[in-house]
């Protein structure tokens, strides 16, 4: 069974490069990466260490500018923004969730979804309101003024998917969420990041080396030597899980 | 917070340092020039009216100071008390083997031996109540005690001068007595009262506040003079020499003390720009996390410069504690009371300074901290 295929992606690359000086020369990392996802499309990129997967995910999230190639989001060049511009991109257009060490020391689980609420102006009263509504999605009401490094690794990290959302993103880029987590609290991170695909529309583009987790998503993206093949219709979902993807079986 | 520690204390030391310094060094000054004898000689102002003048008859007797000159010059800036003094030439008569010389007696008023910082040997020197009550009473100098009575010990005796009999109620000596230890002081009323051809007010002992007031004092006092009565025939006299000795002490202390300030206060500098360095590298990730969350450059540049203000401002809030404190121990050790204007505004000056230090000495690092690269940010382990 498929969903609709929306018109437009989210994300749009096309062409992309991307080589690093190693002071011998220079060493590909991406290699004429296309790559276009949907809203309300969620993406696993795999591949071994070193082939580029966290690089790619750097330059969805503007950390990183590509050596070459094209970057669009929602139809904007987002490689010709400013620095200020490129932070105000961060703030309202993607919510990040990396692996670990992801919420800032002795601060309450409200600081940690404070502040990205306060570097995009929203009020303090609205504020209040946005941080239940999104600990509430991921079950941590309770946690509320707990302090951050008191909590499990599992907490931990369900923070950190409500401090991704709480700005309401159009994508979420995560850098091997459950790569720290028991299965059963990977398997809770994945349902929290189903439902923001299903409810919100939300374009989910992770990073990880774990098959099942992979297997949740409507896309597998395997990226070896630089080089991005996926399995998969772009924006055709699949309301089940994929397969299991391995190398050329593409 | 243990980082910061040694960067709180200097901060609050230097600003309570600055604060008393700036503060309380009026009123130092003013007790050390009442303390010490050196200071005591320095800052003292003699002026007084010539017998002498060339041109003219080659002595004659010279005018007095009127009441309303003395009174101008105790009101002006810089001076602490006046002392008037007249003189007079004469013999007297112990009665200690009828021994008889000449000497000079000055009648003085009652502030003439404070003013001239001078001290008893023994007995003790009179005072306002001596001239109010018109005490027939002498202080005699600890040379003229020894010719007269062949002891400096003349507490006692009884000094015949001119027709009337004195009681010698004290012996001056001392460092500062100089050539006085051969004169005899009565008070001024009763020398007007008893001695025959006892000169004018002709003199006047004018003791400055500090040594940094005697060269205002003493070249402004020809012209008050001058505008209650004649200024011609006055000569001003200041020991020039004690007095710049005192000011050389003085600067090189002044100047250490400044220094030492200075020094605590930059090394609070040094601390806070080692300790937000410091804090930046610990930081560092939540800094890549902050940038990832949205934080612009300036987000992050503005929130470690606020810690480097709350820390510099905090710290100078506290040294104007413990600076109140010690103004308000000193004020009553010295019993006096400095002007509260000057506080606020030493208050303002500490809190303006530590604020630049706060800014000067964060900045760098809070610069350093809004340029990271967020990848590399988030990466530090």
């Amino acid at each position: 069974m498929h969903r609709h295929r929306p018109e437009e992606p989210v994300i749009e690359i096309c062409d992309l490069t991307r080589s690093f000086e190693n002071g011998v020369g220079m060493i590909p990392v991406l290699h004429r990466v296309d790559l276009a996802i949907y809203p309300g499309e969620m993406v696993a990129i795999m591949g071994p260490s070193g082939s580029g997967k966290s690089t790619l995910l750097a330059i969805l999230g503007l950390f990183l500018a590509p050596s070459s190639g094209t970057y669009k989001v929602l139809d904007r060049n987002v490689l010709e923004l400013s620095r200020a511009a490129q932070a105000e991109f961060r703030r309202n257009v993607v919510g990040f969730v990396f692996q670990s060490c992801n919420l800032i020391e002795h601060s309450t689980v409200y600081e940690n979804l404070e502040y990205p609420l306060i570097y995009a102006g929203i009020r303090r009263r609205e504020r209040t309101g946005r941080i239940l509504d999104a600990l509430a999605r991921v079950n941590m009401s309770h946690r509320l003024h707990h302090p951050s490094n008191l909590l499990s690794g599992g907490e931990q990290q369900r923070v950190a998917v409500a401090r991704a959302v709480v700005n309401r993103p159009r994508i979420i880029l995560a850098d091997e969420p459950t790569g720290q987590l028991d299965r059963s609290n990977g398997q809770m991170v994945m349902d929290y990041f189903n439902h923001f695909v299903e409810d919100e529309e939300t374009a989910v583009v992770l990073v990880t080396h774990d098959p099942e987790v992979a297997a949740r998503c409507h896309r597998i993206c395997y990226l070896e030597d630089g080089v991005l093949v996926s399995r998969g219709r772009p924006g055709v979902f699949r309301s089940g899980s994929s397969s299991v993807y391995t190398p050329g079986e593409a | 917070m243990r980082r910061y520690l040694g960067v709180v204390l200097a901060i609050t030391v230097g600003t309570a340092g600055f604060i008393v310094v700036i503060t309380m060094g009026q009123e130092v000054k003013k007790t050390l020039n009442t303390d010490l004898d050196l200071l005591g000689g320095a800052t003292l102002v003699k002026v007084r009216f010539e017998e002498y003048l060339p041109n003219r008859d080659r002595f004659s007797k010279p005018p007095t100071f009127q009441s309303e000159t003395i009174n101008a010059l105790k009101t002006m800036p810089g001076v602490q008390a006046v002392s008037a003094a007249a003189a007079k030439m004469t013999w007297g008569t112990s009665t200690w083997h009828n021994a008889r010389r000449s000497f000079a007696v000055l009648a003085a008023d009652g502030l003439f031996f404070r003013v001239n910082g001078l001290a008893p040997v023994s007995g003790e020197l009179f005072g306002a109540d001596a001239v109010n009550e018109r005490a027939r009473i002498v202080v005699i100098g600890e040379e003229l005690a020894r010719s007269l009575f062949e002891t400096a010990d003349a507490t006692g005796r009884i000094l015949p001068i001119d027709k009337d009999l004195f009681l010698v109620t004290g012996v001056l000596g001392g460092t500062l007595a100089g050539d006085r230890v051969n004169s005899a002081f009565i008070p001024l009323t009763t020398g007007r009262d008893r001695l025959e051809n006892l000169g004018p007010v002709d003199r006047l002992y004018i003791r400055c506040s500090s040594w940094d007031d005697v060269a205002r004092v003493a070249e402004a006092v020809p012209a008050l003079v001058g505008m209650h009565q004649s200024a011609e025939r006055l000569r001003v006299d200041v020991a020039w020499d004690p007095l710049k000795r005192v000011q050389r002490i003085a600067w090189w202390i002044e100047v250490f003390v400044y220094l030492a300030i200075v020094a605590t206060l930059v090394l609070g500098g040094f601390g806070i720009w080692n300790g937000m360095m410091a804090a930046v590298q610990a930081r560092t990730r939540e800094i890549g996390l902050k940038k990832a969350m949205g934080a612009e450059d300036r987000d992050i540049l503005i929130q470690f410069l606020i810690e480097s203000l709350f820390l510099s401002s905090g710290s100078a809030a506290m040294g104007v504690l413990l600076g109140r404190v010690c103004v308000e121990t000193m004020s009553s050790f010295l019993k006096c009371r400095p002007p509260e204007e000057l506080f606020a505004a030493c208050v303002m000056m500490g809190i303006g300074f530590s604020v630049l230090l706060g800014i000067g000495a964060g900045f760098y690092p809070s610069l350093r901290a809004s340029r990271m690269e967020v990848v590399s940010a988030i990466r530090y382990e």
